[in-house]
């Protein structure tokens, strides 16, 4: 009983940091990204190459095999990620409109998912990274233990993480972002170039994907292309749409709610028909919740204006901008 | 994806846009919707092509009530495209994973014989693709003809060319909609019908994992330009065949979604295009 609590909780806090980086993307500045998973996925296979040590069975395949601490992998997931999202960045967001920039991304989301499936020196192919080691290390402690270790770990990085939102929120950097989103043309007319803000909070929002993915390859200690579907990004913009997009608690709540609360909850509804029916009923409730909240309410279930310091008073920034001016 | 199938769903999804002006996301599952419908109706000993046929007014059908629930009352608000990109996101969820609840994941595929393979030198013709590629250009030259010449046709390109104008003149932009929606959903089940006999069997993420090789064509037409999406189905048709030929078959689709992406980082407006519809 106390391991389905710590295990949800685990993967709750592994899955709010990934629903936190996306909502720094989409979120703050609007930058539609369909591929965020992809990320998760380089954070995840970074991490489980660069700590595995070379492969012993025959036929297993992959690169680099080092045996670096766990916390090193980590970062360099992250860092890679991070990488990755700067280069995606630079060849399409500058370029494109926001609908065009969606296609776009998820289209070099199936390249990546099908040249990591199919060239197996890589990842080892579709068979994927399996016995990577715990970050207990050879410390023997039982599955139940290890999810709670996992789970203080990840709480303490979702807790930097949205501390890390928080500040740049309250920013001028993050009002800019913001600015940016909801007008580029008024934006770049008081002189800011839009793409530097946005391409900054890109790369951190990546870096949180990779930590994401290097924590989760560490915590169930395999991962496989069958891992990152297409649709697992689908699932985390749906979540962050329906927490509130902007608001670093609605991805929280939304990572937690959306994809786990509702994961666990459809495992108990009722089947008829075929197996595959309780991940189908939870990607059909998202589907029906999403439409629902985007029609109804667009800001999401905890708006982005209930955060402080949302905006600075107006009468405060009158005075500041246009004193002794005589209201008409 | 042989290129009257793309032909067919590019043409439907550009026929969509022109008028709506986004992108709908749910099409690949239309496409599966049509095909399981029609799969449905066949295995219960109707005759394929009826079969076909009714798959395809399921699926117009579909399109119309998700654009009366789902869509309209979006585009009432104008919200930005992006809002009604996510909807049909949702509305792929929807649409994909009630297909899993009613029909399974198991592939099925269509048991029918149509005739023997035809050769024509090198060129091996299955009947599937005979069949298709008659749908497809019989389809066409209907469609061609219906814009053309019919008067339903022309308050067709009015609106796509100009909502507003159109329903100053009196055009009932709505109805034109709908019925746009519902004449997009008949192509759509006719190619996801021709898609399945192509790869031989059929499962709830047999459209899906086409959409964006259809985006690809609708785009390298031009955006909401049903001629140019034929020719644009053409091109990516022969292209991801012939690069079949030079690469491992396992990186096909990957030259599919390389050559959307080179597309709309270089030439979003579409390789024809000179002026029109911009967004």
């Amino acid at each position: 009983m106390l391991f389905f609590f710590t295990d949800l909780l685990a993967l709750g806090c592994i899955v709010s940091i990934m629903v936190v980086g996306l909502n720094l993307q989409y979120g703050y500045t609007g930058l539609l990204n369909f591929a965020f998973y992809m990320y998760v996925a380089i954070g995840a296979y970074i991490a489980g190459v660069t700590t595995m040590g070379p492969p012993t069975l025959p036929g297993i395949t992959y690169i680099f095999g080092w045996t670096l601490p766990w916390y090193v992998g980590l970062l360099l997931g992250g860092v890679v990620a991070a990488a990755a999202g700067a280069v995606v960045f630079a060849f399409t967001v500058r370029r494109l409109r926001s609908d065009y920039l969606a296609i776009v991304t998820v289209s070099a989301a199936f390249i990546v998912y099908n040249v990591i499936n199919s060239f197996i020196p890589l990842f080892d192919g579709a068979t994927g990274l399996f016995n990577v080691p715990p970050i207990t290390g050879n410390l023997n402690v039982s599955t139940e233990q290890y999810s709670l270790i996992v789970l203080l770990v990840a709480a303490i990085l979702l807790a930097v993480f949205v501390f890390i939102s928080m500040r740049i929120f309250r920013s001028p950097f993050g009002r800019l972002l913001r600015a940016i989103r909801e007008d580029e043309t008024v934006t770049s007319a008081f002189g800011h170039a839009s793409w530097r803000p946005q391409l900054w909070v890109f790369v951190i929002g990546c870096f949180m994907a990779g930590i994401a993915g290097g924590l989760f390859i560490f915590y169930i200690t395999a991962w496989s292309p069958s891992a990152f579907l297409p649709l697992e990004s689908f699932f985390l913009l749906a979540a962050l749409i329906i927490g509130g997009s902007g608001n670093y608690w609605g991805a929280v709540f939304g990572a937690f709610v959306v994809i786990e609360g509702l994961a666990e909850l459809s495992r108990y509804a009722p089947t008829f028909g075929s197996q595959a029916d309780a991940g189908a009923i939870r990607a059909m409730i998202i589907g029906i919740a999403l439409i629902l909240v985007l029609r109804y309410r667009p800001e999401g279930l905890f708006p982005e204006r209930w955060l402080k310091w949302y905006r600075t008073t107006a009468s405060a920034a009158r005075k500041r901008v246009l004193p002794g001016r005589q209201s008409p | 994806m042989t290129a009257s199938v793309l032909a067919l769903a590019a043409v439907a999804v550009s026929l969509q846009v022109s008028v709506t002006n986004f992108i709908n996301f749910a099409y690949g599952d239309f496409m599966t919707f049509g095909a399981y419908i029609a799969w449905t109706v066949a295995e219960h000993g109707v005759n394929f092509f009826l079969a076909v046929l009714i798959g395809g007014i399921a699926t117009g059908v579909l399109g119309v009530v998700s654009n009366f629930v789902i869509f309209r009352p979006f585009m009432r608000r104008r919200v930005r495209p992006v809002t009604l990109l996510i909807a049909g996101v949702g509305l792929s969820f929807i649409v994909q994973n009630g297909m899993t609840i009613i029909w399974g994941t198991e592939p099925v595929r269509f048991n029918v014989t149509l005739g023997n393979a035809l050769h024509i030198g090198p060129l091996v013709l299955t009947p599937g693709d005979l069949v298709t590629i008659g749908a497809a250009v019989a389809l066409l030259v209907l469609l061609h003809a219906m814009l053309t010449y019919t008067k339903f046709g022309k308050s067709l390109r009015a609106t796509s060319n100009n909502v507003d104008l159109a329903k100053a003149c009196g055009i009932d932009s709505d109805r034109v909609i709908s019925i746009t929606w519902f004449i997009a959903g008949i192509l759509t089940a006719v190619a996801g019908v021709g898609l399945v006999l192509q790869e031989s069997t059929l499962d709830p993420t047999t459209g899906f994992s086409e959409l964006f090789v259809i985006f690809g064509a609708v785009i390298l037409g031009g955006i909401g330009r049903p001629y140019g999406a034929m020719l644009g189905a053409l091109v990516v048709g022969i292209l991801t065949e012939v690069s079949g030929s030079y690469v491992d078959s396992a990186y096909k689709t990957s030259i599919a979604f390389g050559f959307v992406i080179v597309l709309l980082l270089f030439r979003p407006q579409g390789l024809f295009s000179a002026a029109g519809k911009t967004s």
